[in-house]
Protein backbone atom coordinates (compact mmCIF):
# COMPACT_ATOMS: atom_id res chain seq x y z
CA UNK A 1 0.00 0.00 0.00
CA UNK A 2 1.53 3.45 -0.80
CA UNK A 3 -0.16 6.84 -0.08
CA UNK A 4 1.29 9.08 -2.67
CA UNK A 5 -0.11 12.84 -3.08
CA UNK A 6 -2.29 12.54 0.21
CA UNK A 7 -5.57 10.36 0.04
CA UNK A 8 -3.77 8.10 -3.25
CA UNK A 9 -3.61 4.19 -2.60
CA UNK A 10 -3.16 2.84 -6.05
CA UNK A 11 -3.51 -1.05 -5.47
CA UNK A 12 -1.68 -3.75 -7.30
CA UNK A 13 -1.22 -2.33 -10.47
CA UNK A 14 1.51 -1.41 -12.85
CA UNK A 15 3.17 1.54 -11.33
CA UNK A 16 2.24 3.26 -14.49
CA UNK A 17 -1.79 2.67 -13.99
CA UNK A 18 -1.51 3.10 -10.60
CA UNK A 19 -0.34 6.40 -10.83
CA UNK A 20 -3.21 7.69 -12.61
CA UNK A 21 -5.61 7.58 -9.81
CA UNK A 22 -3.89 10.74 -8.70
CA UNK A 23 -6.01 13.75 -9.87
CA UNK A 24 -4.20 15.47 -12.74
CA UNK A 25 -2.01 12.50 -13.87
CA UNK A 26 -2.64 10.90 -16.83
CA UNK A 27 -1.06 8.60 -18.48
CA UNK A 28 1.89 10.63 -20.65
CA UNK A 29 2.70 11.91 -17.14
CA UNK A 30 2.26 8.70 -15.18
CA UNK A 31 4.69 6.87 -18.54
CA UNK A 32 7.30 10.45 -17.60
CA UNK A 33 7.54 10.14 -14.02
CA UNK A 34 8.50 6.32 -14.65
CA UNK A 35 11.51 7.13 -17.23
CA UNK A 36 12.84 9.62 -15.19
CA UNK A 37 12.90 7.59 -12.14
CA UNK A 38 14.03 4.45 -13.91
CA UNK A 39 11.32 2.42 -13.24
CA UNK A 40 10.68 -0.67 -15.44
CA UNK A 41 7.18 -0.72 -17.28
CA UNK A 42 6.46 -4.38 -15.44
CA UNK A 43 6.83 -2.87 -11.67
CA UNK A 44 3.82 -3.29 -9.36
CA UNK A 45 3.04 -0.96 -6.89
CA UNK A 46 3.09 -3.43 -4.35
CA UNK A 47 6.73 -3.98 -4.93
CA UNK A 48 7.82 -0.50 -5.16
CA UNK A 49 10.46 -0.07 -2.30
CA UNK A 50 10.19 2.54 0.30
CA UNK A 51 13.25 4.92 -1.12
CA UNK A 52 11.25 4.70 -4.78
CA UNK A 53 8.28 5.58 -3.10
CA UNK A 54 9.77 8.37 -1.51
CA UNK A 55 10.93 9.47 -4.75
CA UNK A 56 7.81 9.59 -6.72
CA UNK A 57 5.99 11.42 -4.01
CA UNK A 58 9.28 13.87 -4.02
CA UNK A 59 8.75 14.20 -7.95
CA UNK A 60 5.12 14.86 -8.27
CA UNK A 61 5.29 17.49 -5.25
CA UNK A 62 8.19 19.37 -7.30
CA UNK A 63 6.89 19.18 -11.05
CA UNK A 64 3.09 18.43 -10.82
CA UNK A 65 0.35 19.76 -9.56
CA UNK A 66 -2.37 17.55 -8.75
CA UNK A 67 -5.08 16.63 -7.11
CA UNK A 68 -6.80 20.10 -4.22
CA UNK A 69 -4.18 22.16 -6.16
CA UNK A 70 -5.23 21.53 -9.45
CA UNK A 71 -8.90 20.97 -8.59
CA UNK A 72 -8.91 24.73 -7.05
CA UNK A 73 -6.96 25.92 -10.12
CA UNK A 74 -9.83 25.23 -12.46
CA UNK A 75 -12.37 26.10 -9.99
CA UNK A 76 -10.57 29.35 -10.23
CA UNK A 77 -10.39 29.73 -13.98
CA UNK A 78 -13.82 28.74 -14.23
CA UNK A 79 -15.01 31.44 -11.38
CA UNK A 80 -13.10 34.38 -13.50
CA UNK A 81 -15.21 33.34 -16.32
CA UNK A 82 -18.09 33.82 -14.47
CA UNK A 83 -17.70 37.16 -12.80
CA UNK A 84 -15.73 38.95 -16.05
CA UNK A 85 -19.50 38.32 -17.68
CA UNK A 86 -18.20 37.21 -20.29
CA UNK A 87 -19.87 34.61 -23.11
CA UNK A 88 -17.88 31.84 -21.79
CA UNK A 89 -18.85 32.72 -18.10
CA UNK A 90 -22.31 33.17 -19.22
CA UNK A 91 -22.45 29.67 -20.32
CA UNK A 92 -21.15 28.09 -17.01
CA UNK A 93 -23.49 29.96 -15.41
CA UNK A 94 -26.33 28.17 -17.13
CA UNK A 95 -24.65 24.99 -17.24
CA UNK A 96 -24.15 24.50 -21.07
CA UNK A 97 -21.39 23.64 -23.35
CA UNK A 98 -19.40 26.50 -23.11
CA UNK A 99 -16.98 25.82 -26.77
CA UNK A 100 -19.60 26.73 -29.55
CA UNK A 101 -21.52 22.86 -29.33
CA UNK A 102 -25.25 22.37 -30.84
CA UNK A 103 -27.71 22.52 -27.83
CA UNK A 104 -30.50 21.52 -29.90
CA UNK A 105 -29.80 17.95 -29.21
CA UNK A 106 -27.71 16.19 -27.38
CA UNK A 107 -25.15 18.37 -24.51
CA UNK A 108 -26.69 15.96 -22.29
CA UNK A 109 -23.32 16.15 -20.11
CA UNK A 110 -23.89 19.36 -19.34
CA UNK A 111 -27.31 19.99 -19.38
CA UNK A 112 -27.87 16.74 -17.08
CA UNK A 113 -30.08 13.94 -17.31
CA UNK A 114 -33.30 14.79 -19.78
CA UNK A 115 -36.55 16.51 -18.71
CA UNK A 116 -40.06 15.59 -20.06
CA UNK A 117 -41.38 18.82 -21.22
CA UNK A 118 -45.29 18.82 -19.43
CA UNK A 119 -48.05 18.99 -22.05
CA UNK A 120 -46.10 18.16 -25.01
CA UNK A 121 -48.00 15.99 -27.95
CA UNK A 122 -46.70 12.61 -28.54
CA UNK A 123 -46.48 11.77 -32.66
CA UNK A 124 -48.80 9.01 -33.19
CA UNK A 125 -48.50 6.91 -36.37
CA UNK B 1 -6.79 26.40 -33.57
CA UNK B 2 -5.02 29.33 -31.64
CA UNK B 3 -3.75 31.94 -33.36
CA UNK B 4 0.22 31.78 -34.21
CA UNK B 5 2.19 33.93 -31.48
CA UNK B 6 4.79 35.97 -33.91
CA UNK B 7 1.67 37.56 -35.35
CA UNK B 8 0.89 39.58 -32.33
CA UNK B 9 -2.61 40.09 -31.10
CA UNK B 10 -5.10 40.73 -33.76
CA UNK B 11 -6.86 44.42 -33.33
CA UNK B 12 -8.78 46.70 -35.93
CA UNK B 13 -6.06 49.71 -36.07
CA UNK B 14 -8.69 52.28 -35.96
CA UNK B 15 -9.91 51.11 -32.51
CA UNK B 16 -6.06 52.35 -31.60
CA UNK B 17 -6.45 56.10 -32.57
CA UNK B 18 -10.31 55.65 -31.21
CA UNK B 19 -9.00 54.47 -27.48
CA UNK B 20 -5.98 56.76 -27.94
CA UNK B 21 -7.96 60.33 -28.65
CA UNK B 22 -10.52 59.40 -25.92
CA UNK B 23 -7.73 59.01 -23.46
CA UNK B 24 -6.62 62.36 -24.94
CA UNK B 25 -9.91 64.15 -24.36
CA UNK B 26 -9.75 62.93 -21.03
CA UNK B 27 -13.82 62.81 -20.78
CA UNK B 28 -15.02 58.90 -20.10
CA UNK B 29 -16.99 58.80 -22.68
CA UNK B 30 -18.23 55.44 -24.28
CA UNK B 31 -16.48 54.62 -27.62
CA UNK B 32 -18.90 53.50 -29.53
CA UNK B 33 -17.07 49.89 -31.86
CA UNK B 34 -18.74 47.35 -34.08
CA UNK B 35 -15.47 45.47 -34.21
CA UNK B 36 -16.53 42.91 -32.07
CA UNK B 37 -13.39 40.42 -33.12
CA UNK B 38 -10.55 42.71 -31.50
CA UNK B 39 -8.32 41.18 -29.32
CA UNK B 40 -8.94 43.60 -26.12
CA UNK B 41 -5.58 44.82 -25.29
CA UNK B 42 -3.59 46.50 -22.35
CA UNK B 43 -3.92 49.85 -23.42
CA UNK B 44 -7.53 49.73 -23.19
CA UNK B 45 -7.90 49.12 -19.60
CA UNK B 46 -9.78 51.57 -17.72
CA UNK B 47 -11.99 52.69 -21.05
CA UNK B 48 -15.69 52.31 -21.43
CA UNK B 49 -16.46 50.53 -24.85
CA UNK B 50 -19.97 50.70 -26.55
CA UNK B 51 -19.60 47.02 -28.29
CA UNK B 52 -22.46 46.71 -31.03
CA UNK B 53 -24.52 43.29 -30.53
CA UNK B 54 -26.72 43.78 -33.78
CA UNK B 55 -29.50 46.35 -31.80
CA UNK B 56 -27.57 48.77 -29.76
CA UNK B 57 -24.70 49.59 -27.94
CA UNK B 58 -23.35 47.26 -24.93
CA UNK B 59 -21.52 48.97 -22.70
CA UNK B 60 -18.28 47.37 -21.45
CA UNK B 61 -15.98 48.95 -18.47
CA UNK B 62 -12.43 47.33 -19.57
CA UNK B 63 -10.62 45.91 -16.38
CA UNK B 64 -7.61 43.88 -16.59
CA UNK B 65 -8.92 40.28 -16.46
CA UNK B 66 -10.16 41.16 -19.87
CA UNK B 67 -6.93 41.46 -21.26
CA UNK B 68 -6.65 39.07 -24.19
CA UNK B 69 -10.39 38.62 -24.67
CA UNK B 70 -12.21 39.64 -27.52
CA UNK B 71 -14.56 42.64 -27.21
CA UNK B 72 -17.48 40.38 -28.66
CA UNK B 73 -17.73 38.01 -25.82
CA UNK B 74 -18.74 40.82 -23.63
CA UNK B 75 -21.63 41.69 -25.82
CA UNK B 76 -24.19 38.45 -25.86
CA UNK B 77 -26.20 38.95 -29.60
CA UNK B 78 -28.78 36.67 -28.57
CA UNK B 79 -31.49 36.60 -26.05
CA UNK B 80 -32.90 33.83 -24.95
CA UNK B 81 -35.20 34.06 -21.80
CA UNK B 82 -36.91 30.02 -21.51
CA UNK B 83 -39.58 28.20 -22.65
CA UNK B 84 -43.05 29.16 -21.48
CA UNK B 85 -43.58 26.01 -19.87
CA UNK B 86 -39.89 26.42 -18.28
CA UNK B 87 -41.22 27.83 -14.51
CA UNK B 88 -37.43 27.33 -13.10
CA UNK B 89 -35.86 28.69 -15.99
CA UNK B 90 -33.21 31.38 -14.62
CA UNK B 91 -32.12 34.17 -16.11
CA UNK B 92 -27.66 34.49 -16.80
Amino acid sequence: MARIAGVNIPTNKRVTIGLRYIYGIGPSKAQSICTQLGIPDERRVNELSDDEVLKIRELIDREYQVEGDLRREVAMNIKRLMDLACYRGLRHRRGLPVRGQRTHTNARTRKGKAVAIAGKKKVTK
Amino acid sequence: MARSVWKGPFVDGYLLNKAEASRASGRNEIIKIWSRRSTILPQFVGLTFGVYNGHKFLPVQVNENMVGHKFGEFSPTRTFTGHSSDKKAKRG
